[in-house]
């Protein structure tokens, strides 16, 4: 059986075209790969770790980690991970003082409101800026851990 | 019924609604690519280097392959690439319900509390999926702007004539 190569080629001619489109738009534009601001890239550059629920919910059950709320002090009162503390990222200077004696090695968790918020990844670049050597990412957040009705304080 | 199902003004109108629902779909994805990145993060399948990746071509490809169908260049290599754009899609939003993923699917709109996936996605996805798979056995796209390119070989069904 003869197999025509030119959908093959067809194909292959609309990949490379839209990768060419892809990368000249975002090149641009200055987003995606290009962007200082894509968080997922951000966190990759920084090499923290993004974790998962699942991940998030293990370091809560072993009490290893310490999570950290990034979001306004009105956010955390209004809900936060139990046994979670607030440093607000745009109260850091006032806030960082909590962070007290808490060993530099100490596994700490950030989280915000979920996927859409950048303040946990700016509060853990500020917390790796501090050498702090474990600071781990939780992108799900407040949301996704309240959805799967995990543990949670009100203050 | 056969005549039915290979009327080309039937397939014309096929191709022109699957083409526009991948254009449509790949404007969003444009608009924010960093959005984009995140949605497909949340299915916890890939990594960030692949996912950023695929945000930065996967709206292009949509977007290309869309409008290709709509107007009838290649239309059998962009319907072959579109059913399987959706077959992965489909396999995507599959794996996210059985592993209990409370998501959006990224598919129209990149806001995480709009479209969520569900099994109505799936079924939509499959009646997407028959669309192209209808297209590409019938292998008649009714009035295309293929017929003013120079072909050797291949030229879709009634084009022929």
């Amino acid at each position: 059986m003869k197999i025509s190569r030119q959908p093959i080629l067809e194909a292959l001619l609309l990949i490379a075209a839209a990768a060419a489109l892809g990368f000249g738009y975002t090149f641009v534009t200055k987003q995606g790969f290009f962007s200082k601001e894509n968080p997922a890239l951000s966190a990759s550059a920084a090499n923290l770790e993004m974790i998962t629920l699942e991940k998030a919910k293990e370091f809560y059950e072993s009490r290893e980690a310490l999570f950290i709320d990034s979001r306004h002090d009105f956010e955390y009162k209004m809900g936060h991970i139990h046994g979670s503390i607030s440093i607000a990222l745009n109260e850091f200077d006032t806030h960082r003082s909590q962070l007290g004696d808490i060993p530099k090695d100490k596994i700490l968790i950030v989280y915000c409101d979920g996927i859409e918020c950048n303040s946990s990844l700016e509060l853990a670049m500020k917390l790796m800026e501090l050498r702090y050597v474990n600071v781990k990412i939780f992108f799900g957040g407040w949301q996704e851990w309240k959805t799967h009705n995990y543990p949670v304080d009100y203050q | 019924m056969k005549s039915v199902l290979t009327n080309p003004i039937l397939m014309f109108l096929v191709r022109i609604s699957l083409g526009g629902i991948f254009v449509i779909s790949s404007l969003d994805k444009l608009a924010d690519p960093g959005a984009f990145t995140m949605s497909i993060l949340n299915y916890k399948i890939v990594g960030t280097l692949l996912a950023t990746t695929t945000a930065t071509i996967l709206p292009s490809l949509e977007l290309l392959c869309g409008l290709s169908l709509i107007l009838g260049l290649y239309p059998r290599t962009s319907t072959l690439l579109i059913t399987l754009m959706l077959i992965v899609f489909t396999v995507f939003v599959i794996s996210a319900l059985l592993r209990g993923l409370d998501i959006s699917c990224g598919c129209f709109s990149q806001d995480p509390d709009v479209n969520k996936i569900g099994y109505s996605k799936i079924l939509e996805n499959i009646g997407m999926i028959l669309m192209g798979v209808w297209l590409i056995c019938v292998n008649n796209y009714g009035i295309a702007l293929i017929r003013f390119f120079p072909q050797k070989n291949n030229i879709p069904g009634d084009l022929k004539k």
